[in-house]
């Protein structure tokens, strides 16, 4: 069964890859000067999901978060117009639940939180999906890591 | 029916099976020895902490446990964890659990077999049943109880409630079944035979102490209660519990740090930290790469290159390659972008098989095959030319690289954690 969870080199070079290659295709808006906060955030937040799309695209439909991942992040480009304001405005709306329910929380659901697509799943599917999550995470972070490092240089 | 013990009844949850029950119990009582029975149900009072003082209610609250749950087949276990649990248990904390009257019917609160046993063993004799058989039932029935006991006390009351509602239509329907009676008998005997194989053993010493000061009960016709585990249940139970436990071993090895955490809270707390720390880390190189990413000239093969590379250049010692192949791979590194993307598109042309005399040590490459695919797609694939000794090592090198890429990255990521 630990076999499962174990990512292969395979997985870790396919992330690599397209990371790299969506990467290559975010333009900066005026590449006169240097990047201003607004939109280093844009691109912090662009980079971001980016690189979850290519860890989940990587992993393929073989985990469940991954597909449930691969899924949120098509329909968020499906209606991500139609979907921004109404995001906005009821954001404040869940921040204020989340104050209050934050407490009686319990750690499993807190864990699901995590998780994508650790909702619809009971604690057994779910440590499962964890552990798996874990190391495609590290994985992601590590190559990350070197690409910053390298660029850095 | 002697209905001078009514107002007692008002107490009850179901005043008609007590009527009934309490009017059986009485015309057995006469038959048995009472002072025993009076001694037990002054224990009783005691133990149950009954609101009702009245003896005689005491004692019809022992007979309508046990004779309430006798006639329903159907509630066979429910009846069986209700009536049993009295026994052991209330012996062993008089005052300790604070039964009430709820909790003296309902179920998994202990019943002491004294009150069950006199009630029951008038019944049993007079019905002809084995003393021994049910010995065996009240003790194995009485573990059940005591461990449901620990389980659902909590359930009591919204249960009690169900179950003398539908204990007491039973009761009317078939309150004097003899078949009835001896297929439970049959029943409650395979159920509690499994029961006592599966109780611990001190339980059983402690249940039969009790039992032996008493006549034998007969509790065949104790019911134990709906829905409770039966064997399939907890044998499945148990297995999920395995399950889950192998799984936060494995996490617990996944996440750094764990050894000395033990307890599933503990360890749960451990995983949301470390995952949201990683979140975290992820968010904070996009940032780092946002920032970065415009100054250089951003090209994917070249990275590519130069991650693999660089590897290659530590590691050249290692893997003993001549300082000629190292020059080499230098210059390839510096040079232009075309250039680098011929040396790489020959590394990944061999995997692809142009070359066919390297057919047998594309094999050993298994990982890298999917970055061929990125090269197919450019140009650079027409200007293969590689040579022999070059493609032979360059595959040990690509393969090396990719090992030592991912320990250098994570060398590297150990340095910042």
């Amino acid at each position: 069964m630990t076999s499962i969870y174990q990512i292969n080199s395979a997985t870790r070079i396919r992330f690599a890859r397209r990371f790299l290659i969506s990467l290559s295709r975010m333009r900066r808006a005026s590449t006169l000067g240097p990047p201003s906060d607004e939109e280093i955030r844009t691109r912090t937040r662009r980079i971001r999901i980016v690189s979850y799309s290519s860890m989940a695209f990587a992993v393929g439909s073989s985990r469940a978060w991954s597909r449930a991942l691969v899924l949120k992040i098509r329909n968020r480009a499906r209606f991500r117009g139609i979907l921004r304001n109404k995001c906005l405005a009821s954001k404040k709306k869940r921040v204020i639940k989340r104050h209050k329910v934050s407490r009686e929380m319990s750690k499993t659901d807190m864990l699901r939180r995590l998780v994508p697509g650790g909702a619809g799943m009971g604690i057994c599917g779910l440590l499962e999906e964890t552990a798996h999550y874990m190391t495609c995470l590290a994985t992601q972070v590590k190559v990350m890591q070197s690409i910053a490092d390298h660029y850095s240089k | 029916m002697n209905r001078a013990l009514l107002p007692e009844m008002l107490h009850s949850t179901d005043m008609t099976v007590l009527e009934r029950q309490r009017a059986r119990f009485k015309w057995q009582q006469e038959q048995q020895q009472q002072q025993q029975q009076q001694s037990f149900f002054g224990d009783l009072s005691g133990v149950f902490q009954l609101q009702q003082q009245h003896q005689g209610f005491q004692g019809d609250l022992g007979e309508v446990v046990t004779r309430s749950v006798k006639p329903d087949p159907s509630l066979m276990d429910n009846g069986w964890s209700d009536l049993v649990g009295f026994g052991p248990c209330g012996y062993g904390n008089y005052n300790g659990s604070g039964f009430d009257v709820n909790c003296a019917i309902s179920s998994t609160s202990s019943c002491p077999p004294a009150v069950v046993a006199p009630a029951t063993n008038a019944k049993v004799l007079a019905e002809g049943r084995e003393p021994v058989l049910s010995e065996k039932l009240n003790s194995g029935v009485a573990r059940e109880c005591l461990k449901k006991r620990k389980v659902d006390k909590v359930q009591n009351s919204t249960k009690v409630v169900a179950e003398d509602d539908s204990r007491g239509k039973r009761i009317k329907g078939c309150p004097e079944d003899g078949e009835s009676k001896n297929t439970q008998k049959n029943n409650k005997s395979s159920s509690t035979s499994k029961n006592s194989n599966k109780e611990n053993s001190a339980e059983t010493s402690k249940d039969n102490s009790k039992v032996t000061e008493v006549q034998k009960p007969d509790y065949i016709h104790v019911r134990a209660r709906r829905g409770q585990a039966t064997d399939s249940h907890s044998l499945a139970e148990r297995v999920r519990r395995e399950k889950i436990s192998e799984r936060m071993k494995y996490l617990q090895d996944l996440v750094p740090g764990c050894n000395k955490i033990t307890g599933k809270a503990g360890m749960l707390d451990e995983i949301i930290n470390y995952v949201q720390s990683l979140q975290r880390q992820v968010e904070f190189l996009s940032m780092k790469l946002a920032a970065v990413n415009p100054r250089l000239d951003f090209n994917v093969d070249n990275l590519f290159a130069k991650e693999a590379f660089p590897a290659w250049a530590t590691n050249f010692p290692a893997s003993g390659m001549s300082s000629d192949m190292t020059n080499r791979a230098y210059l390839q590194f510096n040079q232009v972008q075309q250039q680098q993307q011929q040396q790489l598109v020959t590394c990944c042309g061999l995997d692809v098989g142009i070359n066919p005399p390297d057919m047998g040590l594309r094999r050993t490459i298994s990982s890298p095959r999917s970055i061929p695919e990125m090269f197919l797609d450019s140009s650079c694939f027409t200007h293969i030319q590689p040579s022999s000794t070059w493609d032979a090592d360059l595959q040990n090198l690509y393969n090396v690289a990719f090992e030592q890429g991912t320990i250098e990255a994570s060398n590297l990521l150990k340095m910042e954690m």
